[in-house]
């Protein structure tokens, strides 16, 4: 059975009179990524936290695993992990400690530490203390410790936030075989080439409303523009043309270029979920 | 309740209170110093005897005194003056001779010699001071002198119950030892809040009860332990073993509870410092003035620590029972659970 695992339903939340989520809902099925993407101060996080139960929900209604969370909120939690954007690890423990103290905390009765640090590419500093890691080792030892408990949703805020291109590409690739184990994945990010690549839906907020969620493509088909970016060579200069896609008139145009002028290179181009964004809410996302 | 996530919490304080280097390593030589500042304190009293002096327009008086044997004499130039030196325990013993002495010795009157004793004096004092003042009175009037003695006891009256210093010192050293774990705790706790490590524990199945359950049994068992171990090594638990433990457990509640308000105030590091010392050197005020006995004022009997200092040092040093210190437990209690449930409430406040 499909059933949704995250189901939420008029959710607001007010820190005193400003309104940080305004009445969004939305639903992420099991096994789906969900990109949760806007621009700082957008609601993401109070959104994060309400669904974690690091806030308490004030108005709407929240389903988890289907499980109402104003009132099975513990029962979720053992059933879920979170990464939180920030380090937030015990600095003088190893990291072997870090994650076992996490897997008892979850009451887990098999446990391999060392094999969960290898997937994370923390292999061989097991017993190193925490305080003596690099920024993009703590990362990843962050996302290790989300999958502690083999978790059934996982909450990723910037799991790859400060990792080189190689580290955060495993990182990914971890996320994607999580969701092929069954998890069901919120993953809020700022790098849109990561949401494109690695959700299977998005949702825009902005100032706390769900501006828009679907899939990539179908957002870049809905709200995105095709071209050809055609290079020529006009009197020994270069000279850049671009021509729009699915239209009428671009059989002709393309063929108007290839006949009469000298063509040097020709690039398809396609809207980025950056500019997509923009579109929808009038707002860039990273500021 | 869940015992196992509470044990899983205590466990991962206890590696983390070991590997703070500043707390750990205060707390051991701490306690190793307490001890060893016991056993090098005198076991016996001092015999050279310590007096104070007041004889207005009579310098023959403390010159004589300088050159006796066995006394250190001083002599003060108001009567206020000696009284303080006693009050402060600087002199077991003072001696004020009346402005009138000579006048009245001449017309054949008897002059009224007031004699100040420190409430530590002991009794055997009291005859040698008035034999001095017969010998004083000789000195100055060569002959022998008809004199009015009037004693007056500068602190509560403890003649006859001398107390070596090292034995003094234990309710001191024992509130050292449980005021060190105030900051200890606190920082236990501001720490988890500053580094945010607390919110990845509130979404695991442990709850904002369970922390402080945790918390509470670490600050308690650590503080009881060390002052129970101090305890038993200077032999402090050989009257009224039982009573000295509930009131060290009492203590150990109460620092506990110090521990909670003082996370609750502060932020960081720093706060904890800051108002960690002030918590710590108010905590440590009644425990030096219960020391010498006297110079407290009223207000102290106000700070908790009043209490705990003083049930220790009853129960330790003059054989008090149960009875005698009943009320200071339930005061003690008391401020453990105001303290504890303000600390908590305001965590809980900023957590949630």
């Amino acid at each position: 059975m499909n059933q949704d695992t995250i189901v939420v339903e008029n959710l607001s939340y007010h820190y005193g009179k400003i309104l940080a989520v305004d009445h969004i809902s939305f639903r992420v099925a099991r096994q789906e990524i969900l990109g949760f993407l806007g621009p700082n101060g957008a609601g993401k996080s109070t959104t994060v936290k309400v669904l974690t139960g690091q806030l308490r929900l004030q108005e709407g209604r929240v389903t988890l695993l289907g499980m109402d969370i104003a009132h099975d909120i513990e029962r979720v939690q053992a059933r879920m992990g979170v990464c939180f954007e920030q380090p937030n690890l015990y600095e003088q423990m190893t990291a072997l400690e870090n994650l076992e103290l996490f897997a008892r905390l979850f009451s887990m009765k098999i446990f391999d530490g060392y094999a969960l640090l290898k997937k994370v590419g923390l292999e061989g500093r097991e017993k190193d203390r925490v305080a003596n890691y690099s920024k993009g080792m703590k990362q990843r030892l962050m996302v290790a410790r989300s999958l502690v408990n083999q978790a059934e949703i996982l909450f990723l805020d910037e799991p790859t936030s400060g990792l080189d291109p190689v580290s955060a590409d495993s990182i990914r690739n971890l996320i994607l075989k999580e969701r092929e184990r069954g998890a069901t994945v919120f993953l809020t990010t700022h790098d849109m080439w990561e949401a494109d690549k690695l959700c299977d839906r998005v949702a825009f907020l902005n100032q706390g409303k769900i501006a828009a969620i679907d899939t990539p493509h179908t957002l870049k088909q809905q709200y995105g523009q095709r071209s050809l970016v055609v290079e020529i060579s006009h009197d020994g200069q270069l000279e850049e043309r671009t021509v729009t896609l699915d239209k009428a008139e671009t059989p002709d145009a393309v063929r108007e270029l290839f006949s009469h002028e000298k063509v040097v290179t020709v690039h398809s181009q396609e809207a980025t979920l950056e500019d997509i964004f923009l579109k929808v809410t009038g707002q860039r996302l990273t500021l | 309740m869940n015992a196992r996530l509470i044990m899983t919490l205590i466990k991962k304080d206890l590696t983390l209170f070991t590997r703070n280097q500043f707390y750990f390593i205060i707390t051991i030589v701490g306690l190793v110093m307490y001890i060893l500042m016991y056993f090098v304190m005198p076991k016996t009293m001092d015999e050279t005897l310590k007096l104070g002096i007041y004889a207005p327009g009579m310098p023959a008086v403390e010159n004589s005194l300088v050159s006796d044997h066995g006394i250190e004499a001083k002599t003060f130039g108001t009567i206020e003056e000696l009284r303080e030196a006693v009050m402060r325990n600087e002199y077991p013993a003072a001696i004020a001779l009346p402005e009138d002495l000579l006048s009245k010795l001449a017309t054949g009157q008897k002059p009224v010699v007031t004699i100040y004793f420190s409430s530590s004096a002991p009794e055997e004092m009291k005859g040698a001071i008035k034999a001095l003042v017969n010998q004083l009175a000789y000195l100055v009037t060569e002959q022998q002198t008809p004199l009015e003695m009037r004693s007056e006891v500068l602190g509560p009256d403890l003649l006859g119950m001398q107390i070596p210093w090292r034995d003094r010192l234990i309710p001191m050293l024992a509130i050292m030892i449980l005021g060190l774990e105030i900051m200890s705790l606190a920082s236990l706790i501001s720490t988890e809040v500053e580094q945010n490590t607390v919110k990845a524990l509130l979404v695991t199945p442990l709850k904002l009860r369970h922390l402080f359950t945790a918390k509470a049994i670490l600050g308690i068992g650590l503080s009881f332990i060390q002052v129970l171990l101090f305890i038993i090594v200077v032999g402090g638990l050989s009257h009224e073993p039982l009573t000295m433990m509930l009131v060290l457990l009492l203590g150990s509640i109460l620092v506990t509870g110090l521990g909670f308000l003082i996370a609750s105030l502060a932020h960081d590091m720093m706060g904890v410092t800051s108002w960690g010392m002030i918590a710590t050197i108010t905590f440590f005020i009644p425990a030096i003035g219960g020391m010498i006995p006297g110079i407290l004022s009223g207000w102290a009997k106000v700070l908790p620590s009043y209490h705990l200092t003083d049930a220790i040092s009853r129960l330790s040093n003059y054989g008090a029972t149960i009875n005698d210190i009943g009320s200071h437990l339930l005061i003690i209690l008391g401020w453990s659970i105001a303290f504890a449930v303000i600390g908590i409430t305001a965590l809980r406040r900023r957590y949630t």
